[in-house]
């Protein structure tokens, strides 16, 4: 078809990269403002974020923050909730608002023509929401029906077990976000505007504007926009700590469905935050080696020898504080056994250490995948705002990714044994009947089978 | 006023499109690769082979082993795969600037020389994953096999677009190697492609490397159809009801439009986001926040160019809330929508939206790219992504109501059902 094929090319090294660093300046109330300039990027992505420990939720009346934020933008002192969407829309802007276990967050992206109005409309929202009763009633009922739709998504209701075993019952992270059912019933407006009153104001508030500035002057816009937002009534949130590990060894949880076609399978530890004593940069590259890709340790098996799985993936899940290192994926239901035996064996063994290959590639891979992941202003925006979360210094990527470039076989080695002891929590979403006995041979650890 | 992307264009003599388009803002490169075939160009009895295909280019080539192609693109920082859809095939990926060359050699190798590597068992391997792609996508997901059920009842038997991409699991058991073998022969070829690059390269340097990788694979052109015949709307309402243990009753309501790329369907894109595509459309106002009998409600038009393209709005059904009645009240505002056209502030709002996802969608490297491929494989002319916006500016609000009246009437639905079985009794 082709004359002689030409030699495979050499590589040459890409050139020295920095995360962008932003110009700092403080608004007359107290928010922290970062503008990342991103040439060439044209629409605006602006990133909110007022500090909060989810702690700070009535026991009784968990979701509460998750319900706070979805009912920003339903209805506020000047629109209704059918007013304040047309108002965004007819500005281009999106405007999204979610709640970690760090920070409440207030997220929006806009064509940079329309900035004033869209930061306006972010003051009114963060400031001025009404919580109107029927539009509370509507957002806490659409949160029970998709707590129903996430029971009926495997992934889902296996994430949820999950994190109810990994966790000590006492702590909230055991217990969703969103809340439950019984504490998303037992929510009224008047929780909603307290905890709106108490949590949302912008003292240690951080804004994050990222995107092609030229001809703004960012400080003075973003004064106009939110420099009225005031909040005499915010508390200072707790400290947000991580969460005590149930412990309590490996066993095996099996979610059961009857007659699944697929079984999701999960194997989870808690695993380090990324203000980790002895430094982040070997999780992302352990992720890589581990469950990163096709080739990768767990999919070069499950997926490319034994077709037992679309793919499954292996990775450090970092949270405001503490975290988690989670395995998951599905596997066809009559290889589930043998799909669980090798991947926990594969798992185990990886404590042994890494090649040489494994390690040059997960760090090249991490490294000068860089450029490219923080390349648009939404990527550069949404890692802004988590280092404001999670209290990291503005040039964490670019220290950490120097870092990355020194690491060996025993920092791996040491820094996944860490986390990997041995003792997992493993969460099966799928037949009990016919699993059941397979599972319990693989001798893992006890086997508890609960209903969908 | 256009959007300003550079845009250079070259064939060369074996027929391969090649764009480059100079971005410099980061130090990589984008390769982006559109083979002009698609589920809609499979033959009855071989669904789904266009995307088992897909998946067999990245278990060798001549000079390339199995997985080869990620391992040792990921390993010098590039991030890469590849999709199938109805109408193309797309294969990509993101490098630094460095190992260009690198990612042209492996890509020549697997659509110049693909047959020389594959084999039963790369075959059987990858018929075995896409089979857990189809459980864990469709079969193991509530409603997951609903849009299925939306193309088979939109367009006739045998239509390119009636059956899915992901196919059927009885057709990939039938699937040989002389399949791959023909399949290859027949729509990988240079004068079936476009090869975009887009990043940290001039004109110059980009089209002398690919004229240098891809220059030497010779030509061999076969016959390549136009487009089927051009559909016109349903004539009579098409029904398709389910029973399954679902969350919510959930409605898919369908239709057909017209091609993609025309003023036409343009106008009935806007006029599907007037009624469901945005947070202030009228049916999200009147279900979702006024009688509140529906959870959810989303609009979405699907352009394709095979004489046809498809609309649907899917609805999530409130518990206590009459399947029935959600779907008379959508069709009384389908029909008051083909009377009264678009409001002023539902046109700014449908405009305003599509501009700011087309612009975020363009300012990803790696979109942009897909972007330039996809207008010049599909539309033939790349320059397009940079008056898409003026293009749909253009649309008058009276065309938007016509398009409405003429493809979004009741009797031309097709209406998916998927239902909760009466009898689960289930409580969390």
């Amino acid at each position: 078809m082709s004359a002689a094929a030409l030699p495979r090319p050499d590589v040459t090294p890409p050139e020295a990269w920095a995360f962008p660093m932003p110009s700092e300046s403080l608004t007359d109330n107290g928010i922290r403002v970062l503008s990342y300039a991103v040439p060439g990027q044209y629409v605006i992505s602006l990133r909110l974020v007022v500090p909060l420990s989810l702690a700070d939720e009535p026991l009784d009346r968990e979701g509460v923050a998750v319900m706070t934020a979805r009912l920003l933008d339903e209805g506020t002192a000047q629109h209704t909730s059918d007013e304040f969407a047309e108002l965004m829309e007819r500005t281009g802007m999106v405007l999204g608002a979610s709640v970690t276990d760090g920070a409440l967050s207030v997220d929006v992206d806009v064509p940079q023509r329309f900035l004033p109005q869209a930061l306006d409309l972010m003051r009114q929202a963060l400031a001025e929401p009404a919580f109107p009763e029927a539009e509370v009633r509507r957002i806490l009922r659409s949160r029970l029906a998709e707590i129903e739709q996430e029971r009926a998504s495997a992934p889902h209701r296996g994430a949820r077990e999950m994190t109810s075993q990994l966790w000590a019952s006492s702590e909230r992270a055991s217990r969703p976000t969103g809340g439950t059912v019984a504490s998303i019933r037992a929510l009224t407006r008047d929780d909603i505007v307290e905890f709106h009153r108490a949590h949302v104001g912008p003292r240690g508030a951080t804004l994050v504007v990222a995107g092609d500035l030229t001809g703004l002057d960012v400080p003075h816009v973003v004064e106009t926009g939110l420099g009225s937002w005031h909040n005499s009534s915010h508390v200072e949130p707790s400290p947000v700590r991580a969460p005590l590990p149930a412990g309590g060894g490996t066993r095996v949880v099996l979610v059961d469905r009857p007659g699944s076609v697929q079984s999701e399978l999960i194997v989870a530890a808690p695993g380090p935050d990324r203000s980790a004593p002895s430094g982040w940069e070997p999780y992302p590259v352990l992720s890589f080696i581990v469950g990163g890709s096709p080739s990768a340790r767990v999919d070069a098996v499950l997926r490319e020898d034994k077709g037992y799985t679309y793919g499954i993936r292996a990775g450090f899940r970092p949270r405001a504080r503490g975290g988690s290192f989670v395995t998951s994926g599905s596997v066809r239901a009559d290889a589930t056994v043998d799909a669980l035996r090798l991947l926990v064996d594969i798992l185990a063994k990886a404590r042994e250490g890494f090649s040489d290959r494994e390690i040059r590639s997960g760090i090249d891979f991490v490294v000068q995948t860089a450029p490219g992941r923080y390349a648009t202003a939404d990527a550069v925006a949404d890692e802004a705002s988590a280092l404001a979360i999670e209290h990291l210094p503005l040039d964490f990527q670019t220290r950490t990714l120097q870092r990355m470039g020194e690491l060996d076989d025993e920092r791996l080695r040491t820094a996944y044994a860490e986390v990997v002891t041995g003792e997992w929590v493993i969460v099966v979403v799928g037949d009990a009947a016919s699993l059941r006995d397979g599972i319990e041979g693989l001798e893992l650890g006890s086997v508890t089978v609960v209903p969908n | 006023m256009p959007l300003d992307y550079p845009i250079h264009e070259r064939t060369l003599p074996n027929g391969l499109r090649v764009v480059v388009s100079p971005d410099t803002s980061v130090p990589n490169v984008t390769v982006n690769i559109w083979v002009g075939v698609g589920s809609r160009h499979e033959v009855v009895g071989r669904t789904g082979f266009a995307h088992l295909f897909e998946h067999l280019m990245f278990q060798g080539s001549r000079n390339v082993a199995s997985g080869e192609h990620f391992e040792a693109l990921m390993a010098q920082g590039g991030r890469l795969n590849a999709t199938t859809w109805f109408d193309r095939t797309n294969y990509f990926e993101t490098v630094p600037k460095g190992a260009l060359e690198l990612a042209l050699w492996l890509e020549v190798d697997r659509h110049g020389h693909l047959l020389d590597a594959v084999n039963q068992a790369n075959l059987d391997n990858q018929r075995d994953v896409v089979k857990e792609e189809k459980r864990q996508r469709y079969d193991n997901q509530p409603y997951g096999n609903a849009l299925i059920d939306v193309y088979a009842a939109v367009f006739p038997e045998g239509h390119p677009y009636h059956h899915s991409t992901i196919g059927s699991m009885e057709d990939l058991d039938a699937a040989s190697l002389e399949d791959v073998h023909a399949f290859f022969r027949r729509h990988y070829a240079p004068d079936n492609t476009v090869l975009t690059l887009c990043g940290d390269i001039t004109p110059d340097d980009g089209f002398a490397l690919v004229e240098r990788y891809f220059g030497p694979i010779a030509p061999h052109p076969e016959p390549r159809r136009g487009p089927v015949d051009a559909l016109m709307p349903l004539t009579a309402p098409v029904r398709v009801e389910r029973r399954e243990e679902v969350p919510n009753d959930r409605l898919h309501i369908a239709f057909r439009l017209p091609v993609d790329e025309t003023e036409e369907f343009a106008a009935a894109s806007l006029a599907l986001d007037a009624l469901g595509g945005l947070a202030s459309s009228r049916l999200v106002r009147r279900l979702v926040r006024k009688e509140q009998t529906a959870l959810g409600v989303h609009a979405t038009s699907w352009g394709f160019v095979d004489g046809v393209s498809l609309g649907f709005v899917v609805v999530d059904v409130a518990t206590e809330a009459d399947a029935t009645s959600v779907e008379s009240a959508l069709l009384e505002e389908f029909e008051r929508f083909a009377v009264e056209g678009p409001t002023e502030a539902e046109l700014e709002a449908a405009l305003a939206q599509a501009e700011r996802s087309w612009l975020s969608m363009l300012a990803s490297q790696e979109e942009r790219a897909d972007a330039l491929s996809h207008y010049a494989l599909l539309h033939g002319e790349p320059q397009l992504i940079n008056t898409h916006l003026d293009r749909l500016r253009a649309v008058t609000p009276e065309q938007v109501r016509a398009a409405a009246a003429q493809w979004l009437r009741p009797e031309s639905r097709a209406v998916v059902a998927y239902l909760a079985e009466v009898d689960t009794e289930e409580v969390a």
